[in-house]
């Protein structure tokens, strides 16, 4: 008898406990692309390099445990500059740690999808490029995360 | 074309006085057996033997580590457990500090600590949710997976990164604190402390699911610790051996934290012990968080080596630069060992060098290689259902066994 009633309570406490979400759902989905998660500082994205600050070293492309850095070298010229394979990029960041000249920068963008596996093979000239999110260009709303003691995260219009 | 029922025959194995034995074969497929197969033998529903087959995600990491200078061995082998991947690669910093002779400053080393405890909750959140869906619990997982993402942000706030943290390098580590994060982490702790009651409500305690797990796939004690099992499928058998304790590394020696364990040794015991871990997890963090000393997050050894410019940027920014050396960065000539206590148990790393900047030989026994004996062990003589309850409370990741 005593192990009814207990079953009996452990039952209608494990219902109990379901409906309050029922009624007061706590959901931590985000719609994307509609909506934008912003990045926290220092997130490691797609890299953006500034060939202006480059000394052409190498050591970027020394590091790279993926071997997703290479150095492009041109016709007539001794060094060359870093290009990216985003085939293989792990977004490590030890690259951009590596730099001595801060000429390697990982932006807060990561959601780009390319057409063609040779599109994600980046020159030095691509490289340099702005790095653009596909969502936000579209209009996506960015929204950002916020800590709470009731719900966990919550995702808020920033 | 054979019939369905005559496919079912073609297994059977032995006829012998009107009881059959057939062989079931399960996976590898992703979302039942994981990423491996289990070769079943049944009589009726009852489990004869299992037989754990693995190697389908062999990846050689430690053949591949050995190509490679030493540093770029650290994003690699994280992935070996992806859900917990600082945990994963501490050991592997530390040995590698212990061949360079070099020490993480008293900063890092609580930094180290809370990155590691925050992963283990994400990893015991990871587990619960899919011993949850094992039990066709789907509210238990979803509310676990959800849960977790709260300990990923943290994660991805203090390192850049989601799960690929990368986080401890020799020497220190990568990132400072950012602004506001211990507000933020606290935040955490309170709402998952009271999840973990909704938890025991929902699931633990659930009348339905204590059935499921009570008295099923007892570990004996004895037989825990000949088996050589690790992590809290050896604690909730009553052993207690824990390698934050055993080994000094980071700054457990420095905060006080019990290592729960609990005397049954059964499927319930396993589950209710990773939630006891999971507040051990966050009484640390928030020690942590009170305790962690100012100062450098770097060994002086490898920030004096930096150009003064980006010295004082790293000071400025709480973002180490590496020192051109880590490029190939040589490790003297000997060997070292390490420990490290995982989500899932003790991870063990070997490391010799021969003096050159590549790893001579580096090894590695993971928790989830040692634990995966208890498949054939555990399992014969239980219903088939019992199958799936008993391998949810194992908390068995494949991915990491086959390293
Ligand atoms: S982020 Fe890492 S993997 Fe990607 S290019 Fe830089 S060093 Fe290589
Ligand atoms: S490490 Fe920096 S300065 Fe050196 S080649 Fe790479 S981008 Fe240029």
């Amino acid at each position: 008898m005593g192990n009814l009633v207990r079953s009996f309570v452990g039952h209608v406490r494990a219902v109990a406990t379901g409906l309050r979400y029922l009624l007061l759902p706590n959901r931590m989905t985000v719609y994307y692309p509609e909506k934008l998660i912003e990045l926290p500082e220092g997130y490691r994205g797609l890299i953006r390099y500034y060939p202006e600050l480059c000394v052409q070293c190498g050591l970027c492309a020394m590091v790279c445990p993926a071997g997703a850095m290479k150095m492009y070298v041109k016709k007539g010229e001794k060094r060359g500059r870093p290009g990216v394979n985003y085939q293989r990029c792990i977004f490590c960041g030890f690259c951009a740690d590596i730099c001595p000249q801060n000429a390697l920068e990982m932006t807060k963008v990561h959601d780009v999808a390319y057409e063609k596996l040779e599109d994600m093979i980046l020159s030095p000239e691509e490289f340099a490029r702005e790095v653009r999110s596909p969502a936000l260009e579209e209009g996506a709303v960015k929204v950002k995360v916020i800590f709470s003691e009731e719900r966990g995260l919550v995702h808020e219009p920033a | 074309m054979l019939s369905t029922s005559e496919v079912v025959r073609s297994r059977l194995l032995a006829r012998e006085g009107g009881e059959e034995v057939y062989e079931l074969f399960i996976g590898p497929q992703h979302p039942s057996s994981g990423h491996m197969r289990f070769i079943v033998r049944l009589d009726g529903d009852v489990i004869v033997s299992v037989d754990p087959d693995i190697g389908y995600v062999h990846r050689t990491m430690e053949k591949l580590a050995e190509g490679r200078e030493a540093v770029k061995a650290i994003p690699l082998l994280e992935r070996m457990t992806i859900i917990d991947s600082h945990n994963v690669t501490i050991g592997l910093v530390r040995a590698m500090e212990k061949l360079l002779d070099v020490e993480p400053p008293p900063r890092a080393r609580y930094l180290r600590t809370l990155l590691s405890e925050i992963n283990r909750i994400a990893s015991h959140l990871y587990g619960i949710g899919i011993a949850g869906i094992m039990l066709n619990h789907s509210t238990m997982f979803m509310w676990a997976f959800g849960d977790r993402e709260v300990w990923l942000q943290l994660a991805e706030e203090l390192s850049g990164a989601r799960l690929t943290h990368t986080y401890s390098i020799p020497g220190g580590v990568r990132r400072d604190l950012p602004q506001g994060f211990a507000d933020r982490a606290e935040k955490a702790v309170r709402y998952m402390t009271r999840r973990l009651e909704e938890y025991a409500k929902i699931f633990l305690e659930n009348p339905q699911v204590r059935s499921r797990y009570e008295g099923v796939g007892v570990l004996k004690k004895g037989e825990a610790s000949r088996l050589g099992i690790v992590g809290p499928n050896l604690r909730a058998s009553g052993v207690k051996y824990d390698a934050r304790l055993a080994e000094d590394y980071a700054a457990y020696s420095e905060v006080s934290f019990e290592v729960p364990t609990l005397e049954e040794g059964d499927a319930y015991a396993r589950m209710r012990l990773r939630i006891e871990e999971i507040k051990q997890s966050m009484s640390i963090i928030l020690q942590v968080l009170r305790k962690v000393p100012e100062g450098p997050i770097f060994a002086e050894k490898y920030l004096k080596l930096l150009p003064p410019k980006l010295r004082e940027q790293v000071l400025s920014t709480g973002r180490v630069k590496l020192p051109a050396l880590f490029a190939s960065m040589k490790l003297p000539a000997g060997e070292a060992v390490a420990r490290a206590e995982m989500g899932h148990g003790e991870i063990f790393y070997h490391l010799i060098s021969d003096g050159s900047a590549k790893p001579y030989r580096l090894r590695v026994v993971t928790p989830s290689f040692r634990n995966v004996i208890l498949f054939r062990y555990l399992m014969p003589g239980h219903r088939f259902m019992d199958f799936p309850a008993i391998y949810g409370s194992l908390d068995y990741f494949p991915p990491e066994a086959d390293r």
